[in-house]
């Protein structure tokens, strides 16, 4: 499987903020979307998340045969920086409404294990969702993500903020999480991306570009994924 | 000096011009329909900077006649009246008319001009062409406040001579015309200086100067609660002579010229630290401004759902019991307040049988009557005979003929829009982050569920409403028909689901609410004053209890119908956050 993004345009009056976006991801797989503050990162999981309208271009999975099948709102996850909850209730009792509206779903875990894998504390667990941290609520997205299982995972610069441990706990359970499924991970921060992803993408000037992957990692690459964006916001 | 002043002018007017203009573009982009087609380029257009010039001069104008020309030319319109009263009532001797007119102008004028200091303070006011062009032109302060200064000084003059001219032809003394745009200009003199004196006192305390606007209000309404006093004291012939108010005018010049060298002694440093504490001040209660959400979010983790309920009920269960303040108290306390205004009408009742068949009968009376009614139906015997020509005509024809006017009422008691708010703020905010939830079967799942809850809980307003109504007919003559009693209060009811459809609809067509739950869609506000002004048009037709049962039925189920579909087929699309 893979998710096809084909031409894709966005405007917001008469600045253009996705150009061309023509793109293929494919399954098993965690892209890092790099690219400079205000480059349309959010604007871009917005548009796949059909929370606002494009104005040209299309995006589809393409099956293992080779035909179009169109993206339902239940193969998306989309994980935002600032996580918000519906903070009147508590983490049980959002979890348990979670796993019964999707009657597709059938839970592997009881609502305790699934806290456990998470290490979502015990004692926050019966508190309400409006008094957890912010890791811990990055955490319930994260586990409400998973437990949904989407095809397409879009984590809008999800480890924002984190502290270093819970940092830690998240890219594990994203590796964790990455077969099956294609895994798109928006952030600014260059040794995240390198740390965390298969592959690098770039989106500046409205349009996404690889970025060859080998020697990922090495301080020669980061030079060049630096130079890239200056080259391309100062063109 | 006159060339750097007209400098200083210039520049201050073309900031001012360039803010206004830009200001303007910038709210009519923000328009909605219209804002879409208004290129940005519109900011760079000369032509529209002119037109924007002509209403700016226009603006100014304006202002001098409503401030100064309207309010001194009322001062002498009214001295005017009273002297004439007073002479041609005989209430002084003696004393000429114009020596009359004189005292009365000057009295008014007085207190007009200091409630005016109290109230038009600008000098150390901070407005955003003074905040450009002291802290980043790095302007003179002291300069750019003096020149605007002036520039206000200038246009009182030139208002209250203008002003003078109409006081002239109502026979005001010449003396008195000239005399008081100079007062005016020394006693601004005298409320500037006290301003920059306490700004200088304070501020060698390093104490900050607080936000006096309450006390000001409240003095002003002092002065306004004793002008009636004083208005019946001048009515009465009392007055003071003006010999006393030329005093007081004399004490005010000197106070003035004091003023005066305060202002001269005031340097440019703390010109610009005084602009600066009114940015902060003005900062300080920016951040006070009421946080809108924070009604929304008192919540606790008290109880829990019972029953089975699972997925959407339990959701909702949920929301409801930890929401039910929220959710309830408005619709509660309205059907309290009407159960009392009904209990005040039924003792109402029982006092007309007490005050015809005295204390020991009343109670005696009003049972068998009751009685009778219930058992034989026999109305007359149970009730007075209904005065036909009493007011309570009018009500009986309002419970009869009337009852869309019980849209009024039914609107009051609604609390759908603040739910819908609740709705957003603390639920589907953060769930519409989910796919799961932006699946057409899943939204029509908890419309449903949501639009049961809301009738559920305006039920009780609306019957008590209802039976409101029921109870005028009763008292007024019975029901016409069978069933009417029924019918008065389904129509209530249906008003209320009306009302519910409306407001929970039209959250999942047009999505308004940002998380400050402030409305942020132009459409959203557009469809509300739509629906206001058609239902303020119903509330004015008359119709048949009956029929209007019938057709509210069939409209309710309609408008149920259709919402159902309009949510279906469009709140996917339309049902989002906004930040």
């Amino acid at each position: 499987m893979e998710f096809v993004i084909s031409h894709l345009v966005k405007s917001y009056g008469s600045k253009q903020v996705l150009k061309d976006v023509d793109f293929v991801f494919g399954e098993g797989r965690i892209y890092g979307l790099l690219g400079r503050n205000g480059s349309g990162k959010t604007t871009f999981f917005n548009c796949i998340n059909n929370d606002i309208d494009i104005n040209s271009g299309e995006f589809y999975f393409r099956g293992n045969d080779g035909g179009k099948v169109p993206v339902m709102p239940e193969d998306i996850g989309y994980l935002v920086s600032t996580p918000t909850v519906p903070e009147f209730m508590t983490g049980r009792e959002f979890l348990k409404f979670f796993i019964e509206v999707h009657e597709e779903i059938t839970p592997d875990r009881t609502i305790d294990e699934y806290f456990d894998y998470m290490m979502v504390p015990e004692d926050d667990r019966d508190r309400l969702l409006k008094d957890y941290s912010h890791g811990t609520k990055n955490k319930m997205q994260m586990l409400l993500n998973i437990i949904a299982s989407p095809k397409l995972m879009l984590l809008d610069e999800p480890l924002t903020s984190l502290d270093v441990i819970i940092a830690e706990e998240m890219k594990n359970v994203i590796r964790n999480q990455k077969q099956g499924r294609i895994t798109i991970f928006s952030t600014h921060l260059l040794d995240v991306a390198v740390d965390l992803c298969d592959e690098i993408v770039l989106l500046h000037n409205g349009r996404l570009e690889p970025i060859d992957k080998s020697n990922l990692g090495d301080d020669a690459f980061k030079e060049k994924i630096i130079a890239a964006l200056r080259d391309q916001d100062d063109a | 000096m006159l060339n750097e002043l007209r400098k200083n002018l210039a520049k201050v007017i073309h900031l001012r011009s360039i803010i206004g203009y830009n200001g303007m573009v910038y709210a009519l982009k923000k328009t909605p329909v219209i804002g879409r087609l208004i290129p940005d380029k519109l900011y760079g257009t000369k032509f529209l900077k002119v037109i924007y010039w002509v209403f700016h001069v226009i603006m100014e104008v304006f202002k001098l006649f409503i401030g100064k020309i309207f309010g001194l030319g009322m001062i002498y319109l009214l001295s005017f009246f009273l002297a004439k009263g007073y002479i041609e009532n005989e209430i002084v001797n003696s004393v000429a008319e114009s020596e009359v007119f004189a005292g009365l102008a000057l009295f008014f004028f007085l207190v007009y001009a200091l409630c005016g200091i109290l109230i038009n303070r600008p000098y150390f006011r901070c407005t955003p062409e003074k905040e450009y062009l002291v802290f980043m032109l790095r302007m003179n302060a002291r300069k750019l406040n003096n020149t605007l200064f002036i520039y206000d000084l200038a246009k009182l003059v030139a208002g209250y001579l203008i002003a003078g001219i109409f006081g002239l032809i109502l026979g005001a003394p010449f003396w008195l015309c000239a005399a008081i745009p100079v007062l005016a200009v020394f006693i601004k003199l005298f409320g500037t200086g006290v301003q920059a004196s306490r700004f200088r006192n304070k501020n060698k305390r390093h104490k900050p100067m607080k936000d006096s606007t309450f006390s000001i209000v409240f003095g002003i309404f002092l002065v306004f609660m004793g002008m009636p006093f004083i208005l019946v004291l001048i009515a009465d012939g009392c007055y003071i002579p003006l010999p006393v108010l030329l005093a007081v005018a004399g004490v005010l010049v000197l106070l003035g010229l004091w003023g005066f060298t305060v202002l001269r002694g005031f340097d440019p440093f703390l010109h610009r630290r005084a602009l600066n504490d009114n940015i902060v001040r003005n900062e300080v209660s920016r951040y006070k401004t009421p946080d809108n959400t924070r009604s929304f979010k008192n919540i606790k983790a008290k109880g829990t759902v019972k029953g089975d309920k699972k997925g959407f009920e339990y959701l909702n269960a949920l929301f409801v019991r930890r929401h039910a303040g929220m959710l309830v108290a408005k619709p509660v306390v309205f059907t309290v307040f009407i159960l009392l205004i009904m209990v005040l009408l039924i003792a109402g009742f029982i006092y007309k049988y007490y005050m015809q068949f005295g204390s020991d009968n009343c109670l005696n009376m009003v049972g068998t009557n009751l009685l009778n009614l219930m058992l034989f139906r026999h109305y007359e015997d149970a009730l007075f005979p209904f005065d036909a020509e009493s007011a309570d005509t009018f009500f009986r024809w309002l419970a009869q003929y009337h009852m869309l006017a019980m849209l009024i009422p039914v609107s009051i008691a609604d609390n759908s829009f603040k739910s819908t708010q609740a709705m957003y703020i603390n639920c589907d905010n953060s769930l519409m982050t989910f796919s799961f939830f932006k699946q057409r079967e899943k939204i029509i799942r908890l419309f449903d569920i949501r639009l049961k809850q809301l009738i559920k809980i305006h039920l009780a307003p609306a019957i008590v409403c209802g039976l409101s109504a029921d109870l005028i007919l009763f008292y007024t003559g019975g029901q016409d028909y069978p069933f009417q009693y029924v019918l008065t209060v389904l129509v209530c009811i249906f008003m209320s689901i009306s009302y519910s459809v409306i407001w929970l609809s039209m959250y999942y067509l047009f999505q308004p609410f940002t998380t400050t739950v402030n409305v942020k869609s132009g459409v959203y506000n557009a469809v509300r004053i739509i629906v206001t002004t058609i239902l303020g048009i119903l509330v004015w037709i008359p119709a048949n209890t009956a029929v209007l049962t019938a057709l509210m039925l069939v409209f309710t189920a309609a408008f149920i119908f259709v919402m159902r579909k309009l949510v279906y087929k469009h709140a996917p699309k339309t049902w989002k956050a906004k930040a």
